[in-house]
């Protein structure tokens, strides 16, 4: 039972747990709050992944931009009602968690039973170090991954662009 | 589970990392299937999604991979476009209907 | 004593020293010398009263703060009520984790390195911090069940997102030259070469700019302005919590003039000298925090001296003005660096 374990432990289960209430609670505000500790039990267990890097990207990114965006919606058009307590479609929800439930089981099984594939380990330029990955990674985007930075740039632009005409108002 | 030779092994088995990730995705997909709220059901799939996230970076760390930091990377950026455009959708639709629920948005049914 | 035992012990020590320094002896002082400051601008005697100088004001205040009747309001969500000015507080107090507040200092033989984390994501870790800290606010304003409140919350939760995305930039040209995202090695490329301040003015300015916005300080404190918004996201808090928004406020200024004197002033190093051991160690520690206390009393001059922005100037203004500063600034410095040669 080292501290890796523990450590382990908690952070896993403090986003499962967290994942839970999301899933359970009425109101959005309070949804968005557990999937923002979620986000951090997430990126916890990324920076024991040997990913830094990418803990605080989805800290910056996940839990500090998009959750924000979520939050100002809820509150600047008021949609904070509790969910109706008159269940509609009841035989349909429950088959739908029971299908839900099977399909975890199933990839549960998959997941833990399958090794590692017999190819090739990665490239010299793209291993993980053991110090410091954040100059690896930087390289890879510039390098082999570059098209799909550059799009994912175009990407970001056309979002911008598309939320701003789809929330305007219309002019009548 | 072996990791390739010259990876230095993991101090917690690869297959915890694993299963939680596995759990979080089922967690997500249940929001997604049962809740009637938009928003709610948008959030369960950013949960999915970054499940989905942690499974890559197990991965690539039994494989010593930094591709799959950059696939998590972009992950995040094409989660953050589609945030963005969803929720102008859901303002767009608020303005229309007067609500959220995907029950209620049910014009073009029979 | 194995490495791993004096890691701890030294990290913990380092920890105690920075709290020590910032909760016990600058918090305090602080408000008094805001309060005195104030006085000094506007021509008036300050508190004088408690105290020779009026120096246990601090004191006054805190018991106050503790002994109030602590009240939440009808309707609000009790909850989110009280759990946000703790996540508020949170980011504040840890910011100075991976600032670097001396060179380093040989303890029983082994070379302490005085910063409590030196992370390789460095700055990534105080942009992390900052867009939690965003939380405390929004949820300040929507869990107090009034109009002014929202309103102030929702702004200020605006002003913060616009405006940490010039100041992420501008701090991003630092780390450019420097090679790295610790900012420790920000403080060493400054101390080889020159300030950051000098090459990258515009970089400084910006980065000035939005750490006001950054910190809800006048001139863009109209989320929490008396005038127009009641007291903005904090009306409904009292006692306590009032107390953590308090010290809040003032923790955030702290870190962020600690941040300002390690990306541009040249952190803990004074520009002729370089001193090495226990004595080193010990005046780069002061030289830190005497440069830190001369940018917090430009942040208190500012205050009583400027006007506030009106809210459609300040958002045009982070947006329109600094974000093209910005960029361009760090358009400039990638270009310098690329074309000196990568290593």
């Amino acid at each position: 039972m080292n501290a890796d374990l523990v450590l382990f432990a908690l952070a896993a289960g403090l986003a499962i747990a967290f994942a839970l209430a999301m899933v359970v609670q009425k109101t959005p505000v309070r949804s968005v709050l557990s999937l923002v500790v979620t986000f951090f039990g997430i990126a916890v267990l990324s920076v024991m992944l040997a990913a830094p890097f990418i803990a605080a990207i989805i800290m910056i990114v996940y839990a500090g931009a998009i959750l924000v965006l979520f939050l100002f919606v809820i509150m600047l058009l008021n949609l904070n009602e509790e969910a109706r307590e008159k269940e509609s479609r009841p035989v349909q929800r429950a088959l739908g968690l029971v299908a839900a439930l099977a399909l975890g089981g199933l990839l549960l099984g998959i997941t833990l039973r399958a090794g590692t594939p017999p190819v090739a380990g990665p490239a010299a330029g793209a291993r993980i170090p053991s110090v410091d990955e954040i100059p690896v990674v930087g390289r890879l985007l510039f390098s082999d991954y570059l098209f799909a930075f550059e799009a994912s740039a175009v990407l970001l632009l056309a979002a911008a662009v598309g939320a701003l005409i789809l929330s305007r108002r219309r002019m009548e | 589970m072996s990791p390739l030779s010259g990876v230095a092994p993991m101090s917690v088995p690869p297959a915890a990392f694993l299963a939680a990730g596995t759990l979080l995705f089922v967690i997500g997909l249940v929001g997604a299937l049962l809740k009637r709220n938009a928003l709610s059901i948008f959030l369960s799939i950013e949960l999915m999604m970054n499940a989905v996230n942690l499974l890559f970076l197990t991965y690539g760390r039994m494989r010593g991979d930094a591709a799959s930091h950059v696939i998590v990377f972009f992950v995040i950026a094409i989660a953050a476009a589609e945030a963005a455009v969803g929720l102008a959708v859901f303002v767009a639709l608020f303005r229309a209907r007067q609500t959220i629920e995907v029950d209620r948005v049910n014009l073009l049914k029979w | 004593m194995s490495p791993a035992l004096f890691d701890v012990l030294a990290g913990i020590a380092k920890i105690a020293a920075v709290w020590a320094v910032m909760l016990v002896a600058l918090l305090p002082n602080l408000v008094w010398a805001e309060r005195r400051g104030a006085g000094l601008i506007q021509d008036r005697p300050g508190p004088n009263r408690v105290g020779p100088f009026g120096l246990f004001q601090a004191i006054a205040d805190v018991l106050k703060m503790f002994l109030k009747e602590d009240v939440t309001p009808l309707y609000a969500d009790k909850l989110l009520h009280t759990v946000a000015p703790a996540i508020l507080l949170v980011p504040a107090l840890t910011t100075f984790a991976v600032i670097p507040f001396g060179s380093t200092i040989p303890i029983a033989g082994r070379n302490v390195k005085l910063v409590i984390a030196d992370v390789n994501i460095g700055i990534l870790y105080i942009f992390a911090l900052t867009s939690v800290g965003v939380y405390g606010l929004v949820l300040a304003g929507w869990a107090s069940n009034n109009k002014y409140s929202l309103l102030g919350g929702l702004r200020s939760g605006a002003q913060i997102i616009s405006y940490e995305l010039s100041m992420g930039l501008a701090a991003i040209a630092t780390f450019v030259t420097a090679g790295s995202l610790k900012p420790s090695a920000v403080v060493d490329w400054q101390v080889q070469n020159v300030w950051n301040c000098i090459p990258q003015a515009v970089g400084f300015v910006v980065f000035v700019v939005a750490a006001f916005a950054e910190t809800n300080r006048v001139p863009f404190d109209l989320p929490e302005a008396e005038a127009e918004l009641v007291a903005g996201y904090h009306t409904e808090y009292s006692a306590f919590k009032f107390g953590m928004f308090f010290m809040s406020e003032y923790a955030n200024m702290i870190a962020a003039s600690a941040m300002i004197v390690t990306l541009y002033l040249g952190g803990w190093a004074l520009p002729f000298v370089t001193a090495t051991g226990v004595w080193g160690g010990l005046l780069s520690i002061a030289v830190f925090w005497t440069k830190t206390l001369a940018v917090i009393f430009v942040f208190i001059w500012v205050r009583w001296t400027l006007p506030r922005f009106r809210y459609d100037q300040l958002m045009s203004l982070g947006w329109k003005v600094l974000l093209p500063l910005s960029v361009l600034n760090l358009l400039a410095v990638a270009w310098i660096v690329a074309s000196k040669g990568t290593p």
